[in-house]
């Protein structure tokens, strides 16, 4: 939570103006940033690993637990906060539903983004542990290399756009 | 600092680098392993002409098998004083590569080429460092299966006993080390500390446990410069908190166990993790991460453990994360930085010593 801290979240206005992210990349110039209304359309309809429903029909994710810090300029590092809420304090889970989101999130932003999942406060009894997995760049590139969980991870993402 | 060259190397991340006798070699996610000849570049060598007209297709000397190994790439380390590369990977092996004698004023690429040696097996999942001792008799490797294994190496790099798995980490371990002229070996950990190995009748034993960082230990150095006073032995680390560490050894308890106390937290320059530190013969220490920040660190002439920054260079590969940093002599003996990153760069900085 100590990246929170540095810099206050600007407050973003959804504009509703949906920029394919993937091709920004060329284009140096400023633009419009991306709001925490983008970030939650890319992952709300991601499938609960054990449940017929999506993470935001799981209430896992929501709109008022994602924070974004970005300029908008493009060749700039943006943040992307996203807490998440598994439905319960022992879910073995979470884990697996944030690395689903991650691997979402990486591969439709730029790669200016520095994505971090954190579960919500209290609402899991290995909170640090599971914070600090998900947030370790070479675990994260290690598990997406294993295919098992890679092919759970794609049945996650099956159902997005 | 100032940008020599910016060599455009893989199509993924590059998680390692290391140099020796002129030759780069790189290690990434894409499964490649190249070996770049850089030691000729000096850092007066900022001609633009010069820049333009050099090509990194001429500088590549081999690109190793992509069939050796399945997964990404994680470490790479030149034997010293030989011929020889060790490369650790996800797949949780090791490889082993030989060059045959290589004169550096021969035409790049005029029959260069390495081959594989062996493949060591031993770790149960992913290898995420290796490292030979100064001598180059052993090679330390370790895994995220919490062991830190040594193997002793024979003369032609062919053959590799493995003489001690130390398993006394409580997590995964992303780096080893070794000091410049003993063998004493430091590890670092997902469990927050570095522990110092050292080498008690024919064994390995940890001699010291470092608790201080408040994340992830990445990387640690040792010290060069004091490598002729056995007496005052430091190490800087690199960590998930954002901090860089300076830790020295301070003489032996009554368990006999080596005390190491953090001499300095130096000076915050980053807002990210940082994944990679490194000493020179110098003695400047250079720090870099998640944050795309290089930063320079200079020690006060008169009041030992009072770190300065004199550098911190942003965006040093845009707006990507560098993964590794090390600090290099080239044939006229100057000593540059390279940085390796996830845009599959290695850039070469040239970095004023005040």
């Amino acid at each position: 939570d100590k990246l929170l801290a540095l810099q206050p979240v600007p407050l973003l206005v959804s504009d509703a103006d949906e920029n394919e992210s993937t091709d920004m990349e060329d284009d140096l110039e400023e633009s419009d940033p991306i709001d925490r209304q983008e970030i939650f359309d890319l992952i709300a309809s991601i499938s609960d690993p054990e449940h017929p429903l999506s993470l935001a029909q799981l209430a896992i994710v929501n709109l008022n637990n994602i924070e974004v810090i970005d300029s908008g300029k493009r060749d700039e590092i943006a943040h992307v906060i996203v807490r998440i809420t598994p439905t319960i304090t022992h879910c073995s889970l979470a884990t697996l539903i944030g690395l689903g989101i991650r691997v979402r999130l990486e591969r439709s932003l730029p790669s200016r983004f520095r994505i971090v999942i954190i579960l919500t406060k209290g609402s899991h009894q290995s909170e640090n542990q599971v914070n600090k997995q998900l947030n370790d760049k070479e675990r994260v590139a290690a598990a997406c290399e294993n295919p098992q969980l890679l092919g759970v991870v794609s049945n996650m993402l099956s159902t997005c756009k | 600092m100032k940008l020599l060259r910016s060599f455009k190397l893989h199509n993924d991340k590059i998680w390692s680098i290391d140099y020796s006798s002129g030759l780069l070699a790189t290690a990434s996610s894409d499964l490649r392993i190249k070996i770049l000849r850089i030691g000729d570049i000096g850092s007066d060598d900022i001609d633009e002409k010069n820049k333009e007209n050099d090509d990194d297709d001429n500088r590549l000397l081999d690109e190793l098998d992509d069939s050796a190994h399945k997964k990404t790439i994680r470490s790479v380390a030149w034997r010293p004083n030989s011929n020889i590369l060790a490369a650790g990977s996800f797949d949780s092996t090791i490889s082993i590569w030989s060059k045959e004698d290589y004169q550096e004023d021969e035409v790049a690429g005029n029959n260069f080429s390495m081959d594989l040696l062996a493949i060591i097996e031993g770790h149960e999942n992913e290898v995420k460092s290796v490292a030979w001792s100064q001598d180059g008799y052993f090679l330390a490797t370790c895994s995220r299966d919490k062991s830190v294994w040594i193997w002793e190496a024979d003369e032609v790099g062919e053959e590799y006993e493995c003489v001690s798995v130390l398993q006394e980490h409580s997590q995964d371990i992303k780096h080893v080390v070794w000091h410049p002229t003993q063998n004493v070996l430091a590890s670092s950990s997902y469990d927050d500390t570095i522990r110092v190995w050292k080498e008690f009748d024919e064994d390995w034993e940890c001699a010291a446990v470092l608790n201080g960082h408040e994340g992830t230990v990445w990387c640690s150095d040792f010290e060069h410069s004091s490598v002729e006073k056995n007496d005052s032995m430091r190490l800087c680390s690199g960590s998930d908190d954002a901090k860089v560490k300076v830790w020295k050894f301070d003489g032996v308890n009554e368990d006999s166990e080596d005390i190491w106390i953090c001499e300095s937290t130096l000076p915050p320059v980053h807002s990210g993790p940082v994944y990679s530190v490194c000493w020179n013969d110098d003695g400047l220490i250079a720090s870099a991460g998640s944050d795309g920040v290089i930063a320079i660190y200079k020690e006060d002439e008169t009041l030992k453990g009072k770190w300065n920054c004199i550098e911190k260079n942003e965006k040093s590969h845009t707006f990507f994360e560098i993964n590794c940093i090390k600090w290099i002599k080239n044939n006229n003996d100057e000593t540059l930085l390279l940085s390796a990153s996830d845009d599959g760069h290695v850039n070469m900085w040239n970095v004023n010593k005040n």
